[in-house]
């Protein structure tokens, strides 16, 4: 047990908790997926830039949750929060990127555009 | 919202039913009489001896993480067995099943062999998903849980409570898959899942919803566990524990709780599209309806092939230690061996496509998962370069821990030979989806079995203060690896036959005489399962004779050996200041070995709670509600969880200190019990150095870590 500070309510990590900011996440993260779900169900927008929509609003909610929850920015007190941020870039770029190219690939080789069939592609 | 469901539901009692107990399998039935009267033994005796408090205060409730790792070896080596008799079962099969016409027992209603397909699906579904989550995970965790805090100096992890509830939650994930046997069925598409056979319009029983749930359960739990292991090794160190200092079983565990801790979440957001689809109609992973097939496979492989490195790294940590305590040197190329861990770990993150190169995206991506996996053999190499040299000239001791650990270097040079050629997608093309395969990675998977054994031989004395019987180690390590070769060799000439994995009906007679070999080594695997126990059962018996000191090999290189054994509740009567990467040895060749702790101060431990294990159990309803699709159960499960996590909360811990003077009280004790281990080592010539801390001055708990001592001179 470490114990530099005799009172875990002032560890900076819980200093950083507050309710506000927990609320204004879930809010926010809620009101875009359900934009998201709306979208999606009412079928708004053409597939691309339904696409397009959706993933947007899937970043700026997850952008919103890193923020709000996990308090996770690039300021220098945090810094193990930030050494979180950092190794997540590139394996997102990895996990997103390499997945992107594959199945584009794949839907190259094996998916033909039918003219008249709706699709992703 | 929920979907149709093909078949009887009540909201009472979900999908559960009398029917879906398989009271006339001739296989299943016996075997629940004969655990129901275990059980009631079990029970009969705990009770009749009185052992339920001790069990409730010392184990139960417990936050010590050596107890819980025990508790996690032990899960882990019957999860072991209970795979094992999987595979037996399967090997059975082949045997009596291959050739062509009727070769089955009616009785069974099996038309080849003595099982029936669909029992024959469960069964090595059921294997690869035990033998790789409950058995190997919780094996490496409970070592790890074990090791690593001693190793670092620590008194126990960052998070004793978030320790204890991830041991509690990963229980719940084993009594699921066991309760799988006796109600209902389990999946039988596989330990990995395949879309679109998983959905419910083609597996329409409960397998797959205790697939889905088995594993995120233990997903959690060994998410919880990452975080812990990472909080405790950067914020937890002993003073004078430098980065460079850290042994390298410790890099190890750094390195596969980083993959834990970011490919971990991949599983359980594939599994919940999953459930998605099979709970409330979605289409992620059907043929119409704009989902896609190899996106399962996709997300899966994600978290997948990190989570096999997951497993490895613990084991070349182990393998890492091991050898240069029998080869008296330290280890060669500590700085290679670390950054090799990193490159492991991280070159797991881009090979993941491996698993499927056959899915179609062509020579280019295949190009790239195909030198990435290449890659991948540079690390590894330069693990096994550094093991030999480290043998190179020294003075070897081949004891039993230490055979287990050659014989795991073996396993992995012919699993990764394998593997380098199953990453050449020409070949992959032709072994695809045959035994060959499943031979590789059984290569690997039992270099990490070997590791985990020559670990519990190794650590053994440390945690309980007698050695293992060394013979019967070594008998058991013999008809192991005999049971090894004539099981996965045979395997792999099958593979190149053309045996498809998972058949249970080998309809070519001339593979006829390789399953007999194999039947021949699964019958001496089952010799080294009797030699095991007979190993646990001299060891205890002889355990006067074989008590041991602090240094239980006399030749022990890192931290851990430097308190008592086995080690008493708070780890370290001081906390230990470190001078050097091979703190025992060190202090054993500059003759500091008996030093103890002049002075005592007042430790703080941390309080036992019973939160942990209501936890795990109001988990095992949720996954078992969730199964069966009984509402309210879950719910009620849920809601109980939440409302027990805010009453601990709310109430806070604050734990309990434990006085100087007690202290030193208990310290002496704790010396007294111990054999005095060491008489017959040779004592280093004396340090000549300047003064040198052993221990932490003051509140030595409260040390900041990372600061090297200013009077410490490394050996060079």
């Amino acid at each position: 047990m470490s114990h530099g500070h005799s009172n875990p309510l002032q560890h900076p990590e819980v200093q950083m908790a507050s309710r506000s900011s927990y609320l204004a996440g879930f809010v926010i993260a809620s009101l875009l997926m359900l934009a998201a779900t709306i979208l999606v169900s009412g079928q708004v927008l053409a597939p691309f830039a339904l696409l397009l929509t959706i993933m947007g609003c899937a970043g700026l909610a997850a952008i919103a949750q890193m923020y709000f929850l996990l308090h996770i920015d690039i300021s220098e007190h945090n810094i193990w929060n930030t050494v979180a941020l950092v190794m997540f870039i590139p394996l997102f770029v990895i996990t997103i990127g390499l997945t992107w190219w594959m199945f584009s690939q794949l839907y190259m080789r094996t998916m033909p555009m039918i003219p008249g069939m709706p699709g992703m592609h | 919202m929920l979907v149709n469901l093909p078949g009887p539901w009540s909201p009472f009692l979900g999908r559960l039913a009398l029917s879906e107990i398989p009271y006339t399998n001739p296989i299943l039935a016996p075997l629940f009489v004969v655990i129901v009267l275990a059980g009631i033994a079990l029970v009969a005796g705990i009770t009749y001896y009185g052992k339920w408090g001790y069990l409730w205060k010392e184990w139960f409730t417990t936050v010590d993480h050596k107890k819980l790792g025990i508790m996690y070896i032990i899960l882990g080596l019957i999860m072991l067995f209970r795979g094992f008799i999987d595979g037996l079962m399967m090997r059975t099969q082949q045997t009596l099943a291959v050739g062509s016409g009727h070769n089955g027992m009616p009785v069974m209603g099996a038309i080849h062999g003595y099982l029936a397909p669909f029992h024959f699906g469960q069964i090595y579904s059921a294997h690869g998903l035990i033998m790789i989550l409950l058995a190997a995970t919780p094996l490496l965790v409970g070592l790890m849980n074990i090791i690593v805090p001693l190793q670092i100096g620590a008194r126990d992890m960052a998070y004793p409570y978030l320790n204890a509830l991830g041991l509690w939650i990963t229980a719940a994930a084993v009594f699921l898959i066991m309760i799988s046997l006796f109600v209902g069925d389990f999946s039988h598409n596989g330990w990995f899942g395949y879309a679109p056979i998983f959905e419910l319009a083609y597996s329409p029983g409960v397998g797959v919803d205790y697939w889905i749930w088995t594993l995120e359960l233990v997903a959690l739990g060994t998410t919880l566990g990452s975080i812990n292991f990472l909080a405790t090794v950067v914020k937890m160190r002993a003073p004078g524990v430098t980065w460079t200092r850290l042994p390298v079983f410790t890099w190890t565990a750094v390195s596969a709780n980083i993959i834990a801790l970011t490919s971990f979440p991949c599983l359980q957001v594939a599994l919940a599209l999953v459930g998605a689809d099979r709970y409330l109609g979605t289409h992620f992973f059907t043929a119409g309806f704009g989902g896609n097939l190899m996106l399962y496979t996709n997300l899966f492989w994600l978290w997948g092939h990190p989570e096999v490195y997951f497993v490895i790294l613990p084991a070349f940590g182990m393998i890492s230690e091991v050898i240069p305590t029998f080869s008296e040197k330290p280890i060669f190329g500590y700085i290679t061996m670390v950054l090799a861990s990193f490159a492991i770990a991280g070159v797991s993150w881009i090979v993941w496509l491996h698993h499927f190169f056959t899915m179609g995206m062509g020579p280019y991506v295949s190009t790239e998962f195909s030198v990435a996996t290449m890659l991948v053999g540079i690390p590894t190499g330069v693990k096994v370069f550094n093991w030999t040299f480290t043998m190179y000239r020294g003075r070897l001791t081949f004891s039993s821990a230490m055979i287990w650990s050659i014989g795991a270097l073996f396993l992995l040079l012919i699993g990764g030979l394998t593997g380098m050629m199953l990453s050449i997608p020409a070949i992959n093309y032709m072994v695809h989806n045959s035994v060959f395969v499943v031979a590789h990675f059984h290569m690997m998977l039992l270099c990490i079995v070997y590791a985990v054994f020559s670990a519990i031989i190794f650590w053994f004395p440390k945690v309980f203060g007698f050695k293992l019987n060394e013979a019967w180690g070594k008998i058991m390590f013999w008809l192991f690896s005999a049971g090894t070769f004539l099981v996965f060799f045979p395997m792999f000439m099958l593979g190149f036959m053309g045996e498809t994995r998972r058949l249970d009906w080998p309809f070519n007679l001339q593979w006829a005489p390789w399953f007999d070999v194999q039947e021949v080594g699964i019958a001496v695997y089952v010799l080294s399962v009797l030699a095991f126990l007979w190993l646990i059962y001299v060891s205890i018996r002889d355990r006067a004779e074989n008590r041991v000191g602090a240094d239980a090999w006399g030749t022990s290189r890192s931290l851990e050996w430097i308190t008592d054994s086995p080690v008493p509740f708070y780890n370290f009567a001081m906390v230990p200041h470190v001078n050097h990467r091979d703190e025992a040895a060190w202090r054993r060749e500059n003759g500091f070995s008996d030093k103890r702790p002049e002075k005592f101060v007042d430790i703080h431990m941390p309080n036992n709670t019973p939160v942990a294990i209501i936890i795990g159990a109001l988990t095992f309803v949720v996954g078992f509600g969730l199964t069966w699709r009984i509402w309210w159960l879950t719910v009620l499960a849920l809601v109980v969880t939440v409302l027990v996590m805010i009453y601990r909360s709310g109430k806070g811990d604050p734990g309990y200190i434990i006085s100087a003077e007690e202290m030193a009280k208990m310290d002496r004790e704790s010396r007294q019990k111990m054999d005095d281990g060491h008489a017959h080592l040779p004592k280093g010539g004396g340090y000549t150095g300047g003064t040198v801390t052993a221990y932490s001055a003051g509140a030595g708990d409260s040390g900041s870590s990372g600061t090297p001592p200013g009077n410490s001179r490394p050996l060079s």
